[in-house]
C-alpha cells in the first residue's frame, strides 16, 4: 500500500470512532438508537477526505500517519464534547472545518516552509505582542488568576499563546540553526560534561528571564514550562551537549521556587496541588475544588470507563460537577467516560504523534528543517504533559488545552497549522532526490 | 437491549481506537527497521518507469553527478547532493545550503556547460577552494576534486 492510501485508510478508524461515539451518547441522552450518528459520521469522512486530497496533491511524500492520529484525536474531541453539551458540539464542529482551513492554507501557501526564515525577527516580535496582548486593559482576560484569553468583538475568546507557541519555535530554530557552532567552541569539558563559556550563556539567560517575566505576567506555570521546555529541546538537539537542558531545568526550577513562594496565585496552585482534599483548601475560591472534583471523576471512571453519555456530569441543583469540562478538565472527563483503557489509548495517540514527529525530524536534511520539526513536536508534546499532568495531580494544575480534543478555536486552528507545518518539512525530507 | 447496545459500542470504541494504535505502531516500527537497510533498498516507491528513465539520463549525459560531503557544518558526512543541471552552493535560500559562518548567501555554483560541469565563484567574500588552492575563474571539475568553502568540504562525484 502506498502511503497516501495508508493515510486514506487510516481515516476510516477516525469516522467510525465518531460514528460509535456519537450513537452511544444518542442512547444515553434519548433512550433511541438513531441513524443520524452515521450521517455525523459521513459528514467528518467527508471533511477528512478534503483534508486527505489536500495532503495528496500538496505534500505527496508526507508522514502517512500524522495525519489520522490528528482525524481520530479530533473525532474522540467532538464526541466528548457533544457528550458535555451538544451545542459546543457545533462549534466545535465549526472550528473543525475553519482548523481544516488553515491546515489547507498552510499547505498550500507555505510549501517552501524555509522562507520563514527570513522574517524570524518579525516572527518572534509578533508571538511576543501576541504573548503580552492578554495584558492589555480592555482586551485581555483574567480567568482562574491567569491571563490568557483576549476578548474580541463577537464575544470569541482568542487564545493568544496557542498561536505563539508556534512562532516562537520558528524563531528559536532558525537563532539556533545560525548560532549553535558558537555555543559550543571554546567549552570547557570537565569529566564529560560541557561547560559553556559564560559569554555564551546569554542568550539562554535572556530566554529564560523572558519566561520568568511571562510568569509573573501571564501567571501561567504550564504554558511558561511548555515554552521554555521547547526552548531547551531545540537548544539541545542544536548544541548536543546535555549541559544546557540541565543547566536551563535548574534555573527554570530556581525561579518556579521563588515564585511560587512569593507570588499569592501561583503559591495557591501549589497548594491546591500538595493538600487536595485538605476541607480549607477545597472551599476556598481558587482553592482546590477543580483539582479534587477532577480526580473523584477519574477514579469514577475503573477500568473501562463509565460509558458515552453515562458518566454524572452535572449536579442535581444544575451546574457542573467537573469545573470547566469540555476545555481544561476534558482529559477526566475522558477517563470518566472511557476508563483508563480510553485514557491510555489518547495517550498513546499524542505518543505515536510525538514519534512521528521525532522521526520526521531525524530524516530532514537541514538543520533548520530538524530543530523545526524538534521544536514544534517538543512543544505539543509538553503541551499535554502539563495537561494531563496537571489533572492526574503529577504537577501543579494550570489551565492549557488538550491539543486537537479541548474545546476552543484557537488551540484547535494552532495545532492544525502545527501538524501542516511538520507534514510540510516530512515532505521536503522525504521526497526522493 | 438498548444497555446492551450501548455496551457494546462502548467496547467497540475502545477496540477501534487500540486496533488504530496498534496498526500505526507496527507500521512505525517496520518503518524503523527499514531504516537501517541501505536507501536503495528501501525505496518501495520506485517504479520501474523511473528506473528506466534515470539509467538513460546517465548514459547521455552523466546528470546523477553528486557532491559528497567531506565534512560540513550541520552536513551529515557522507551525505551527497544532486548537482542535477546546476546547483548554487551557500547561505541564502539555495540549492545546497551551508550553514557555515564564512560562506556567503550565495557562494559559488556549478554550472553544466555540455558533457563537463564547471565550478565558479560568485564573488564571495572569502574565496572558494579547489584542491587546496584558491578558485580564480571558473573551473572544470573533474572525478575526485575537493571543493571547500569555509569549513565546509565537499567531493566531487561524476
Amino acid at each position: 500500500m502506498s502511503d497516501r492510501n495508508r493515510e486514506l485508510f487510516a481515516l476510516v478508524p477516525a469516522s467510525l470512532l465518531l460514528v460509535g461515539g456519537f450513537a452511544a451518547v444518542f442512547i444515553q441522552d434519548s433512550a433511541t438508537l438513531s441513524s443520524v450518528s452515521l450521517s455525523y459520521g459521513a459528514v467528518f469522512l467527508g471533511l477528512c477526505l478534503a483534508g486527505h486530497v489536500v495532503v495528496r496533491v500538496t505534500v505527496p511524500h508526507a508522514d502517512p500517519y500524522l495525519f489520522p492520529i490528528v482525524a481520530v484525536l479530533a473525532s474522540v474531541g467532538l464526541v466528548v464534547i457533544y457528550r458535555i453539551d451538544a451545542d459546543l458540539a457545533r462549534a466545535q464542529a465549526q472550528w473543525f472545518v475553519v482548523a481544516l482551513i488553515f491546515f489547507a492554507a498552510t499547505l498550500i501557501f507555505l510549501r517552501d516552509y524555509r522562507k520563514l526564515e527570513r522574517y524570524r525577527y518579525t516572527i518572534a516580535a509578533a508571538s511576543l505582542a501576541l504573548l503580552l496582548l492578554p495584558r492589555v486593559p480592555g482586551l485581555g482576560q483574567q480567568a482562574n488568576g491567569a491571563f490568557l484569553g483576549v476578548r474580541l468583538p463577537g464575544g470569541i475568546v482568542f487564545q493568544p499563546t496557542e498561536f505563539a507557541k508556534i512562532g516562537i519555535v520558528i524563531f528559536l530554530a532558525s537563532y539556533l540553526r545560525d548560532t549553535r557552532q558558537v555555543l559550543v567552541q571554546g567549552a570547557r569539558r570537565v569529566a564529560g560534561i560541557t561547560i559553556p563559556k559564560l559569554k555564551h550563556l546569554g542568550p539562554l539567560l535572556l530566554i529564560w528571564g523572558a519566561a520568568m517575566l511571562m510568569l509573573i505576567f501571564i501567571r501561567d506555570l504550564g504554558s511558561s514550562l511548555m515554552f521554555f521546555g521547547g526552548f531547551l529541546a531545540v537548544l539541545y538537539v542544536a548544541t548536543d551537549r546535555l549541559s544546557f537542558p540541565l543547566i536551563g531545568f535548574l534555573m527554570f526550577s530556581l525561579g518556579a521556587w521563588f515564585l511560587a513562594t512569593h507570588v499569592g496565585h501561583v503559591h495557591d496552585r501549589v497548594d491546591a496541588w500538595l493538600n487536595p482534599f485538605d476541607p480549607v483548601l477545597y472551599d476556598r475560591p481558587g482553592g482546590s475544588y477543580q483539582l479534587a472534583q477532577s480526580l473523584f471523576a477519574q477514579s469514577d471512571g475503573g477500568v473501562l470507563g463509565k460509558g458515552l453519555g453515562a458518566s454524572i456530569l452535572t449536579l442535581p441543583g444544575g451546574g457542573n460537577l467537573v469545573p470547566a469540562p469540555q476545555t481544561d478538565l476534558i482529559y477526566s472527563v475522558i477517563t470518566d467516560e472511557l476508563g483508563l483503557t480510553g485514557a491510555c489509548g489518547v495517550i498513546l495517540c499524542y505518543l505515536l504523534f510525538v514519534a512521528r514527529g521525532f522521526k520526521i525530524a531525524t530524516i530532514a536534511r537541514d538543520s533548520f528543517s530538524t530543530l523545526l520539526a524538534v521544536g514544534l513536536t517538543s512543544v505539543l508534546a509538553l503541551q499535554v504533559f502539563v495537561i494531563v499532568g496537571g489533572v492526574t495531580r503529577v504537577i501543579p494544575l494550570t489551565g492549557v488545552t488538550l491539543p486537537f480534543i479541548s474545546y476552543g478555536g484557537s488551540s484547535l486552528v494552532a495545532n492544525f497549522v502545527l501538524a501542516a507545518l511538520l507534514l510540510l518539512i516530512s515532505d521536503r525530507a522525504r521526497r526522493p532526490a | 437491549m438498548l444497555e446492551l447496545s450501548s455496551l457494546a459500542l462502548q467496547i467497540g470504541f475502545l477496540t477501534v481506537l487500540y486496533v488504530f494504535l496498534f496498526w500505526v505502531a507496527t507500521s512505525a516500527l517496520r518503518d524503523v527497521a527499514q531504516a537501517g537497510r541501505p536507501a536503495a533498498a528501501a525505496d518501495p516507491d520506485a517504479t520501474g518507469l523511473h528506473a528506466a528513465v534515470d539509467s538513460m539520463a546517465v548514459a547521455s549525459s552523466g546528470a546523477d553527478a553528486q557532491l559528497v560531503v567531506v565534512a560540513a557544518p550541520g552536513h551529515e558526512t557522507g551525505w551527497t547532493y544532486d548537482i542535477g543541471p546546476g546547483a548554487t552552493l551557500g547561505r541564502g535560500d539555495v540549492e545546497i545550503r551551508l550553514e557555515d559562518q564564512f560562506a556567503s548567501s550565495r557562494h559559488a555554483r556549478i554550472v553544466r556547460q555540455g558533457a563537463t560541469l564547471v565550478l565558479e565563484d560568485l564573488d564571495s567574500t572569502n574565496g572558494t577552494w579547489l584542491n587546496d588552492s584558491q578558485l580564480g575563474g571558473p573551473t572544470p571539475l573533474h572525478a575526485g576534486d575537493r571543493i571547500r568553502i569555509g569549513d565546509s568540504e565537499f567531493r566531487f562525484q561524476p
